[in-house]
């Protein structure tokens, strides 16, 4: 195997990463810009989009049903907690915001374990997009490219929607200054329903696309929510570009590092994630909490 | 004053429990006052300085195991494996405190769960150390070359664990009333007036959370020669959030109520186990619900009622 | 000697110079004000003086030591104390514990993780005194959040005099209080400035007040020392009343 076509296939696999990442960056930051909040359990909504992906894909035999149907099953479990629970806590500190989040972590991962067992899940791609197709001369799932469209399509469409149409600009005015959009007449208690709901449904798309790839398992819930964490404080907490630069960054760091240093994948993150904090010294959220 | 009296009749009835108990809840009883310990650590962090841990579980986990390989392969006596344990797990506590608190907030909570998920990876890894996936078995209650036979048997391990964590509190009541612990509450209620006024907040944080993981380590280290076991689900993220609900359900910030919580704990656990597997579902509902309605815990709530401020 | 000098302080962010090449001379006893429309620099020349913030260049120096490059706890413990425009106390807890744990930040053994009955009584004695200086010793034992916004300024007062500080600097003092608070506050402060002969550097905008308690003012405009000088001067300098009527808020 040549350097060329090994770089270009870690290229892509890192960039489908990316694109996994991304989804998930997408909706943490897309919650905290509008709420304020860091949603702990944005993990456990991964790993549920995951779960009802499996099942979706078993009770319609159609992934693509699948990858509509789960996100959408996902974002209303999120609004519907947002209304319920999350609603009752403005005005706390962020720590009861965080604790509430982490309560339903626990809460969902062991719904899903009820529901569907301990075991690993298998969910096979889609026949359409099985297989490999060759670059260089190396072979490439084609699931992973498509992967990287999907991520691409989401983060052009996703730009688009914030800066193109009313909702997408409520969003970003909301994220400016709540008080003000209040004033002028908006709801936003339903703004804030529909951006959470948006947001976990986000981290579902994640979950059913990483299924194919990773088999689902309980154990996704609390390393993704790290995972994504890092990629928003680096990123910005709040910034939709921000999101996309910080996966790929992540996903690139992550890739060609487990190539060479297979074990440390995960403190790899860690050293990530201490790094930025101390070039900025009080995270982020120090500074906002 | 009722308090005081009820809290000695308290121990006097955990003093004399192996008289009237049979073994099998003398057996978890012990194990309540393990768990005890490890919430009443934890509290130090969570009640007196809110600096939320979701990765405790890795002092429970290092001392766990650092008790594990000292009773296995040396032959240190009992008391001492656990001291040093606890000695080990609140020396690494140091680094990672040092660490977790280049941040605030979530970030830091972030830092805190993120080392315990290091720590269950390595100990995956660690074959020589941990026995990875298999962990250690058959820890013993060592004599040691001095024939220290005294807790070795189940009632006198129960004692042991009983004077460890009348210590432990006794430590815990010192420091929290101390100078020291009226520096923690101001970095609670208001850290950077704190800084202000010339505290170097962050050296008081890094030795809080050195304090707190040394205990938590304790506890892990009493855990491993009572089961006679130590493996990576003591390190398990599921375990850092049971034991947040013991600190937050028994009450945050009363040193007495997570103690109270994780008994609390283990009893609904025991008997709702017998019915269903879902009692981390249970647990998880009856946290978020605490948070909401009665962020003051269960002995908060009682301390008010009996007309005492549930704060110290 | 003075007691604080302040020679050639600036401060940049990026493009923009918040404090421009400041130098003063604050002499022990003084009462220095420190006036200037909106963004004139003074907040951050606070903390540049109490170590918040690096300069970008000039020095500071209090009773001949460096000051400038000191992290802002070795600052505060070298005896200066400050109080903030937005009030910064411990809500659950009561005043004297408020001012008691202010006084405890200059003890040798702050940090002291048992005991300390003998350490809570000195800070105690040091509290008692300076809520007692404010008038607010019959409201000692009230939860600090649940005191009315003046009594809250005042009680954030006593936390800086708590500490018996060598240098105090006051931001805003009288910020959000009612005229009546505010006679009161200045009545308070006039008092107690000329008992304990305190050096003060104080920020202020409402201008009764500086002329009731300043000995000196200093002008600040767009982050530059435009006056300097007793109240009747600045009064009378026409690069002041310029910089006001310029139309800054």
């Amino acid at each position: 195997m040549d350097f060329a076509g090994f770089l270009i296939t870690q290229c892509l696999n890192a960039l489908s990463q990316g694109a996994l990442l991304f989804f998930l960056a997408v909706g943490l930051t897309l919650i905290f810009g509008i709420m304020r909040i860091v949603n702990f359990a944005h993990g456990a909504f991964f790993m549920l989009g995951a779960y009802v992906g499996y099942s979706a894909v078993h009770l319609t035999g159609d992934f693509w049903a699948a990858l509509i149907l789960a996100p959408l099953a996902v974002a209303a479990a999120g609004a519907a907690f947002e209304l319920g629970i999350l609603r009752r806590l403005y005005g706390r500190d962020g720590g009861a915001f965080l604790m509430v989040t982490f309560g339903l972590t626990l809460v969902l991962a062991d719904l899903i374990r009820l529901t569907w067992g301990v075991a690993a899940l298998e969910v096979p791609a889609p026949a359409s997009l099985s297989g490999v197709v060759f670059i260089l001369g190396e072979p490439f799932p084609i699931y992973r490219l498509f992967l990287v469209a999907a991520g691409g399509v989401v983060a052009f469409g996703g730009w688009q929607f914030l800066e193109r149409t009313r909702l997408g600009l409520l969003i970003r005015a909301t994220s400016q200054n709540a008080e003000m959009v209040h004033a002028l007449g908006t709801d936003i208690r339903l703004v804030r329903s529909t951006v959470f709901g948006i947001g976990c449904g986000l981290a579902g798309i994640g979950g059913v696309l990483a299924a194919p790839l990773v088999t689902a398992s309980l154990g996704m819930g609390p390393n993704a929510v790290i995972d994504t964490f890092v990629i928003v404080i680096i990123g910005g907490m709040g910034s939709f570009a921000g999101s996309v630069i910080g996966a790929l960054l992540v996903a690139f760091v992550q890739v060609f590092g487990t190539y060479y240093f297979p074990d440390l994948a995960l403190a790899f993150m860690y050293l990530i994630m201490v790094t930025v904090l101390v070039i900025r010294p009080g995270g982020l959220l120090g500074k906002e909490a | 004053m009722t308090i005081r009296l009820g809290l000695l009749a308290a121990v006097l009835l955990l003093a004399l429990a192996p008289l009237g108990l049979p073994i099998y809840a003398m057996t978890l009883l012990t194990e309540a006052l393990i768990l005890g310990l490890f919430a009443m650590s934890l509290d130090l962090m969570v009640g007196y300085t809110r600096l939320l841990s979701f990765g405790h579980a890795a002092a429970y986990g290092l001392g766990a195991y650092a008790a594990g390989n000292l009773l296995l392969h040396t032959a240190i006596p009992l008391v001492f494996a656990v001291v040093l344990a606890a000695l080990l797990s609140g020396v690494v506590a140091i680094g990672v405190g040092w660490v977790c608190t280049l941040a605030t907030g979530v970030s830091f909570s972030m830092l805190t769960l993120a080392f315990a998920q290091l720590l269950y990876a390595v100990a995956f890894k660690w074959t020589a150390v941990t026995g990875a996936s298999d962990g250690l078995a058959g820890i013993p209650r060592s004599a040691g070359p001095f024939g220290m036979t005294a807790f070795q048997g189940k009632t006198g391990f129960y004692y042991l664990v009983l004077i460890f964590l009348l210590l432990a509190f006794v430590l815990c009541r010192a420091l929290v009333n101390s100078p020291f612990g009226a520096v923690l509450r101001g970095i609670r209620e208001n850290e950077s007036k704190t800084r202000a006024l010339g505290y170097n907040t962050r050296a008081y944080k890094v030795a809080v959370v050195a304090i707190a993981y040394g205990l938590g380590g304790l506890a892990g280290a009493l855990y491993a020669p009572f089961a006679g076991f130590a493996n990576t689900e003591l390190l398990y993220w599921l375990f850092s959030g049971q034991v947040l609900i013991m600190v937050i359900v028994g009450g945050a910030g009363t040193l007495i109520g997570p103690i109270l919580g994780a008994g609390f704990f283990l009893l609904v656990q025991q008997y709702l186990s017998v019915y269903t597997d879902s009692w981390a579902l249970f647990f998880g509902l009856v946290f978020i619900a605490f948070v909401l309605f009665v962020p003051q815990g269960i002995w908060g709530l009682a301390t008010a009622r009996l007309g005492r401020a549930g704060r110290r | 000697m003075a007691l604080l000098e302040l020679d050639g302080l600036t401060r940049r962010f990026g493009g923009i110079v918040a404090v421009d090449r400041v130098t003063m001379r604050v002499a022990e006893g003084e009462v220095r004000a420190v006036i200037g429309p909106n963004g004139a620099g003074k907040s951050t020349l606070f903390n540049l003086i109490t170590g918040v913030l690096r300069p970008t260049s000039g020095e500071a120096r209090f009773a001949g030591e460096r000051l400038t490059g000191l992290a802002a706890q070795r600052i505060c413990q070298r005896g200066i104390s400050r109080t903030f425009q937005l009030t910064a106390l411990f809500p659950d807890m009561t005043a004297r514990e408020n001012a008691r744990l202010a006084a405890q930040a200059r003890h040798p053994r702050r940090w002291q993780p048992c005991a300390g009955g003998a350490l809570f009584a000195a800070a105690g004695r040091r509290a008692d005194a300076a809520l007692e200086r404010l008038r607010l010793t019959r409201l000692a034992d009230r939860p600090a959040g649940m005191l009315s916004h003046g009594d809250q300024r005042l009680l954030e007062l006593a936390m800086a005099l708590a500490q018996e500080p060598r240098l105090l600097l006051l931001d805003e003092p009288t910020q959000g209080l009612s005229v009546e608070e505010t006679e009161e506050a200045v009545a308070t402060l006039h008092g107690l400035l000329a008992d304990l002969r305190m050096t003060v550097l104080l920020v202020e905008h409402d201008m009764e007040v500086v002329f009731r308690l300043a000995h000196k003012i200093t002008v600040l405009h767009r982050g530059r020392v435009i006056a300097d000088g007793t109240p009747e001067t600045v009064r009378a300098d026409p690069d002041v009343q310029a910089a006001y009527l310029g139309g800054f808020a």
